[in-house]
């Protein structure tokens, strides 16, 4: 994700400082590429950086966020929060003492589509929420090692799910209960579960998270149901290009993958000009850290669903694992 | 700052490009103008912009920039009255009923040193972008056919009224599609047929409200383009652009605004498909003041709203006289 945010705070009024990583020769070609150099310590990043932006494994973001909020930095986090709840609860408190904004980066409220769905709800054309059923999943990802490993990434709940549980706390609210099924623990090649969850509002969701679709597919589906109507959103059947060769004619290079978004659009460079326009006192945090820190609390929660088969309370829930 | 007025917002897509306009940074909005006071005074309580008592005082402030969105019989006179008051015109489709009409737009733009721009804004579609990559790239080959589609509800007022619109369906959808497949190949239009039909799906509307033309284009692909206001009132969205394009190496197929949530509420009483993708209104205005800014030709000539304008005609044409006509 790193060089991801890169290229975006590169089209925003902010200069790169440089870039920290355990494998130097990773910040360095991320420097090279997007300018800034590449530090030898998260101590000297921390050093010459205004804000800084955490894209380590989950594990690591506490030490981080802790020494960039003791020295006044500003903290870009991303989801989620942390890989514990006590990480969580620090990295609040510490910022919250620095006096610096801690933005997690939950991404999805900024998808165009999901911000638009949000929008639909709050209008009252769906009315009061009852079952709530999404999807994001697909095959699991190649890029780096660590999300293989449940220590680490905390598996595809903690780094899928919980996109999906932060939307739906944004719509439901609080969540009372989670009971979740899944191949986790299992520790398999792949990564699959199916969560339910009971909103204290008293709304049902559903999420589906995986990364046990085959290779090529990556899908998302939203489906709200209230008192007043349904919404329904999936990314199978929202692809305004289509193109197919006839036998033997497919081109060297792959055909235009149809971009929905102007570049003014993309969710990513949204969520960074937010946390720009927050720091500026424009705007008000869309993610508050408590935020991130219950859409922690429900994944966790999860995990021990699965684990124990049994349901969850979340209220209180403060088991690591 | 660049500063813009709206000359009338007769036709409703005034009030998304005041909305773009209002976001974009280094654009002052300076007022509306429109022979409707009641409208004016509408469009202000909406926007929260000034409104002038006249097209004249509005012009009087000394515009960088004018965008008019009046009926369509209107575009001439005020292209006419801005040319020589601001240096940039931004004109919504079609630009006139006429060929004269338009002739005398470009014409009076050309005499002052104004800058024309027709409101195209589909070419600001990303799927549209991306279609047209992939047709210049070359990767589907010798492009043999091209199957398009601009379905609408019917719009009613003024754009139901010949003297105001010049005609219905025809005139108001086959410029958008014309326009982008012009822009897609670098071509003109050499030949339409077209089947044309009066108060077809709504009765005693007395205007064309279905079309189906036929054409041949320059380049030698040949197509067809639906031009009806066939989505009934239930529709749940105000109608498509589609493309189907039959290469010589492969199939292309574009529903332009396919980036729709399904929404079903009791409160509306229908289906509403609720589109989430890039506001193209918002590329298009980005396009005009950047063409201000930078003082550069516009990315969409008067000389492209009239060879669009063009092709409706003769297909009105063709519908009377039951023959192809041949446009260029």
């Amino acid at each position: 994700m790193g060089g991801y945010h890169a290229a975006r705070w590169r089209e925003l009024p902010v200069t790169i400082g440089g870039f920290f990583d355990t494998d130097t020769a990773r910040a360095e070609r991320l420097a090279s590429q997007h300018g800034g150099r590449a530090f030898g310590s998260v101590a000297e990043l921390v050093e010459s950086c205004e804000i800084v932006d955490i894209c380590t494994p989950p594990s690591d973001h506490a030490s981080v966020a802790v020494a960039a909020a003791q020295a006044g930095r500003h903290v870009v986090c991303e989801k989620p929060i942390a890989r514990s709840l006590a990480d969580a609860e620090r990295m609040v408190s510490v910022c919250e003492a620095a006096g610096v904004t801690l933005f997690v980066a939950h991404v999805v409220r900024f998808f165009p589509e999901f911000a638009r769905a949000k929008q639909v709800y709050d209008s009252g054309a769906l009315g009061r929420l009852g079952v709530v059923r999404t999807i994001r999943g697909g095959a699991r990802p190649a890029m780096s090692p660590w999300f293989a490993d449940v220590a680490q990434s905390g598996g595809v709940i903690l780094d899928v799910g919980i996109h999906d549980i932060d939307y739906l706390r944004w719509l439901c609210g609080d969540v009372e209960r989670v009971f979740a099924r899944g191949l986790t623990w299992e520790k398999l090649a792949a990564d699959h579960a199916l969560i339910t969850l009971r909103f204290a509002s008293g709304a049902i969701g559903h999420i589906e998270s995986s990364w046990a679709f085959p290779q090529g597919i990556f899908r998302t589906f939203v489906e709200l149901a209230g008192t007043e109507g349904i919404l329904v959103h999936d990314s199978d059947d929202v692809r305004p290009l289509d193109v197919r060769y006839n036998r033997g004619m497919e081109p060297a290079s792959p055909p235009p993958s149809s971009a929905p978004n102007v570049s003014g659009d993309d969710p990513y460079l949204l969520e960074l000009r937010h946390f720009l326009d927050v720091l500026d006192g424009r705007a008000e945090l869309l993610v508050t850290p408590r935020d991130a820190v219950e859409a922690l609390r429900v994944a966790l929660a999860a995990l021990a669903s699965m684990r124990d088969g049994r349901p969850v309370a979340v209220a209180g829930f403060a088991e690591e694992l | 700052m660049i500063r813009i007025g709206i000359l009338s917002a007769a036709h409703g897509h005034a009030h998304s490009y005041a909305e773009c306009l209002k976001v974009i940074p280094g654009v002052e909005l300076v007022g509306i103008a429109d022979d409707s006071p009641a409208r004016a005074q509408n469009f202000t309580r909406e926007h929260g912009i000034p409104a002038f008592p006249s097209y004249e005082a509005l012009l009087a402030e000394g515009l960088d920039g004018a965008v008019i969105c009046s009926a369509n019989a209107h575009h001439r006179p005020l292209t006419e009255l801005a040319a020589p008051r601001t240096k940039n015109i931004l004109c919504e489709k079609p630009i006139a009923t006429t060929v004269e009409d338009a002739q005398a737009m470009l014409d009076a733009c050309a005499r002052h040193g104004a800058r024309l721009q027709i409101a195209f804004p589909v070419r600001f579609a990303p799927p549209v972008v991306d279609l047209r990559d992939l047709l210049r790239s070359g990767a589907l080959g010798r492009i043999y056919s091209l199957k398009t589609t601009n379905h609408g509800q019917m719009p009613g007022g003024w754009f139901t009224d010949r003297a105001l619109a010049g005609g219905g369906a025809v005139i108001d959808h086959t410029v958008h599609v014309i326009d982008l497949l012009r822009w897609f190949f670098d071509t003109e239009v050499a030949e339409v047929y077209a089947e044309v039909g009066v108060g077809l799906l709504h009765d005693g509307l007395g205007i064309d409200d279905a079309g189906l033309l036929s054409f041949r284009l320059t380049n030698g692909a040949y197509g067809t383009l639906d031009t009806s206001w066939s989505r009934p009132a239930a529709f749940p969205t105000w109608g498509d652009v589609t493309i189907e394009v039959v290469g010589e190496r492969g199939w292309a197929r574009l529903d332009a605004f396919k980036q729709q949530l399904a929404v079903y509420s009791n409160r509306a009483q229908r289906a509403q498909w609720v589109g989430w993708g890039a506001n193209m209104d918002m590329g298009l205005m980005r396009d005009f003041v950047g063409m201000i800014d930078e003082r550069r030709d516009p990315s969409i000539s008067g000389l492209d709203g009239l060879r669009a304008l063009e092709v409706a005609l003769a297909a009105y044409q063709s519908a009377a006289e039951g023959r192809p006509i041949i446009v260029r």
